[in-house]
């Protein structure tokens, strides 16, 4: 009796629920793996380190993969992650949302922050200021074609990436800008000791704190805990809803392309400190940075049709980027693993974007 | 859908109607353009309006205004491909290998190019109408995978010493005849070809209306995703031909740095053509006119003197205006 009565009481309780309580654990792991996309990426991170370890015991790698060495590895996460939260910004704005010129704002910012701080003698704070405030102007070039004026991102991005390169190279006469106090700037790349716990840890490097985590902050109150953040959302999810719903449409979607000029602006003075001087290519040479940006996105779950995506998707998504291109330099050593990465970006990529569209037909999201 | 599809001769004059004229506005804007720049380069440079200066600029015109043919299919389905720098890339390298190691004729050769760049147009293709995933974002994996490729087929050097099985292609004298570059005419053939296609087929109306509204073009019967699949089969073919362009064009020496970048130049000639990048609209010789007009800034540039990297700034800007225009025409059109 008591053993009937124990079975019968679940299933009177909650009799809608039953289907679905009644699905096994692989059946919703698996629905968290496909639909949650930070999920998959932590996975893939495990995996990847749990792999990389046991190559690493077995002595097929020419370097230790170890944690200093991811830590290092770190610091190409900078100036990625940084751009890869711009994209998000504005690819969540909606209606074609994307921008192509974030490289070439990184060279233009770069040459004038190089003049302002290395020969102009400003000082640091102001040079930095001076950055934000030209790449603020640039975006707002880009912000007022697409929002103002109605150009479609691809385009209006596309042209003033072709002029901003074209300004970087004609300004500095196609030479890096380069003086003692910016080969000084250099010291703002090194890796530092935690203080208090350092001593425990590997070695990190210093744009991490100074300009990473600020920026990743920053975004993630502005997309999470304001009212901008919500209309951006409504904004790339019904572009005519949020009219209609009383949104001020072209402001907002203005200011996101301001805010991927300001980043740039950012990333400029970190790739200043990470060269030691200003190039005027910093930004474009080989495939730039606004492709790699635009795939870590991607790869972090967001939606380019707009809408849908999380600051930790682009923070996660960089992570597994810089280590599986770290853990390939040490798989093949030299030219092979930068043309290695190039292979592993491109899959990742076609993988990522062909699950995204597998989960919207099979689940109704990503 | 009230069009009668019995009355064969009284559909025949509404169709002649629907049917753009043969030149666009966009088009006679930019021949007025290039002709004003022309003039004004030949009166500023005497050397700019001789046969030695314009060659050269017809055969750096010929790849990407062949290539923008395709773009032009892709973008008037509202497709786009940034592959293409990497496909150029894989079918150049892969091609002048052929012709060092293999000594290959140069049909044989051409064929190989065209054929592994269709292959690769297919692989994009295939990926776009069937996977359906927004086609930005494939071809910028594609393009990854396709400059992955072709670095391994280079092994971290150039290839030296190709022949000149491709001089019929090339700048010298026997790559023209009465005078203008071969790749040039063979371009102007690929683009009259395309403009009879888009305009006076059915396969041609059909991809202005997938670009136009794909669903409906579902509904009203269109294949839709066969034809997208054929437009970038299409590119992927003509950026086979290209890359012979692009060998023949050069020394005998191919770098790596070949077809890097070129995606760009090809749909900024798209853009400047005045084909829409929303879809559904485009024109197949405003983007030759275009692929001009960024050449001969380019050239004009350095001509006159001026910084070579300036040029870029030139061709930002024509973006902005052939495009800022086009919008204030069709805003002034839904006002009126």
């Amino acid at each position: 009796m008591t053993v009937t009565s124990d079975q019968a009481a679940p299933a009177s309780g909650a009799p809608d629920q039953a289907p679905r309580e009644h699905r096994g654990l692989f059946s919703r792991a698996l629905e968290a793996l496909l639909t949650q996309r930070v999920v998959l990426l932590a996975v893939l991170i495990v995996l990847l380190v749990i792999t990389m370890s046991i190559l690493d015991a077995a002595g097929l790698l020419s370097g230790s993969f170890n944690a200093d060495y991811l830590a290092s590895a770190l610091i190409s996460a900078v100036p990625l992650a940084m751009l890869g939260l711009a994209q998000l910004m504005v690819i969540l704005s909606g209606r074609g949302g994307i921008d192509l010129s974030v490289g070439s704002m990184v060279s233009l910012t770069g040459v004038v922050f190089g003049y302002a701080y290395g020969l102009w003698g400003w000082s640091l704070i102001a040079a930095l200021a001076l950055a934000v405030v030209v790449g603020g102007l640039c975006g707002a070039v880009n912000g007022v074609l697409v929002a103002y004026i109605g150009f479609p991102p691809l385009i209006a991005t596309l042209a003033t990436y072709y002029a901003y390169r074209s300004l970087a190279l004609v300004v500095s006469d196609q030479k890096p800008v380069n003086s003692p106090v910016i080969q000084d700037f250099y010291s703002a790349a090194q890796s530092v000791e935690l203080p208090l716990i350092g001593g425990s840890l590997p070695l990190i490097p210093l744009g991490i704190f100074t300009f990473l985590i600020p920026t990743i902050v920053v975004v993630w109150l502005l997309l999470n805990k304001t009212t901008f953040g919500r209309r951006l959302y409504a904004l790339g999810t019904n572009n005519v809803a949020a009219t209609w719903s009383g949104i001020n449409v072209k402001p907002n979607r203005m200011a996101v392309y301001v805010a991927s000029g300001v980043i740039s602006g950012l990333v400029a003075v970190v790739t200043v400190a990470q060269f030691a001087s200003a190039r005027p290519d910093a930004g474009t040479s080989g495939n730039g940075m606004a492709l790699p940006a635009i795939t870590i996105a991607v790869l972090g779950g967001v939606a380019i049709t707009g809408g849908i995506g999380r600051v930790a998707g682009i923070v996660l998504s960089t992570l597994l980027i810089v280590w599986v291109n770290a853990s390939i330099l040490l798989a093949l050593p030299g030219n092979d693993g930068t043309q290695f990465q190039l292979l592993a970006l491109g899959t990742v990529l076609i993988f990522a974007s062909l699950l995204n569209g597998l989960t919207k037909r099979k689940y109704g999201g990503i | 859908m009230s069009v009668d599809q019995r009355g064969a001769p009284a559909a025949r004059p509404t169709a002649r109607r629907i049917l753009p004229p043969p030149v666009t506005g966009q088009e006679l804007v930019l021949v007025g353009v290039i002709a004003l720049l022309w003039v004004l380069l030949g009166i500023f440079t005497p050397a700019f309006l001789t046969p030695g200066s314009i060659r050269p600029l017809l055969v750096s015109v010929a790849p990407i205004a062949l290539i923008g043919v395709g773009m032009t299919f892709i973008i008037i389905t509202a497709g786009i491909d940034v592959s293409v720098g990497g496909a150029i890339m894989l079918c150049a390298v892969v091609t002048a290998k052929s012709l060092v190691d293999l000594d290959m004729p140069l049909p044989l050769a051409i064929l190989l190019s065209i054929g592994l760049g269709l292959l690769l147009g297919l692989l994009n293709g295939v990926l776009i109408a069937y996977g359906r995933v927004h086609a930005i974002i494939i071809t910028f994996g594609t393009a990854n995978i396709f400059q992955f490729l072709a670095l391994r087929v280079f092994g971290s050097s150039t290839v030296n010493g190709i022949p000149g099985t491709f001089d019929v292609f090339g700048r010298g004298e026997a790559g023209r005849t009465f005078g203008i570059p071969h790749s040039f005419l063979i371009t102007v053939v690929v683009v009259a070809v395309a403009w009879w296609y888009l305009r006076h087929t059915s396969g041609g109306r059909n991809l202005f209306a997938i670009g136009g509204n794909a669903q409906a073009a579902r509904l009203a019967g269109v294949a839709v995703q066969p034809r997208i699949l054929g437009a970038y089969a299409l590119t992927g073919a003509l950026v086979g031909l290209a890359a012979c362009f692009f060998i023949a064009a050069g020394t005998s020496t191919l770098d790596q740095a070949v077809g890097s970048g070129r995606e760009l130049a090809v749909i900024a000639a798209v853009v400047i053509g005045g084909t829409s990048i929303l879809g559904g609209r485009g024109s197949v010789i405003g983007t030759l006119l275009g692929a001009i007009l960024v050449q001969t800034v380019t050239s004009g540039v350095t001509q006159i003197g001026w910084p070579s990297q300036l040029a870029n700034l030139f061709v930002g800007l024509f973006i902005i205006i052939a495009v800022g225009t086009d919008l204030l025409r069709q805003r002034a059109r839904k006002a009126s």
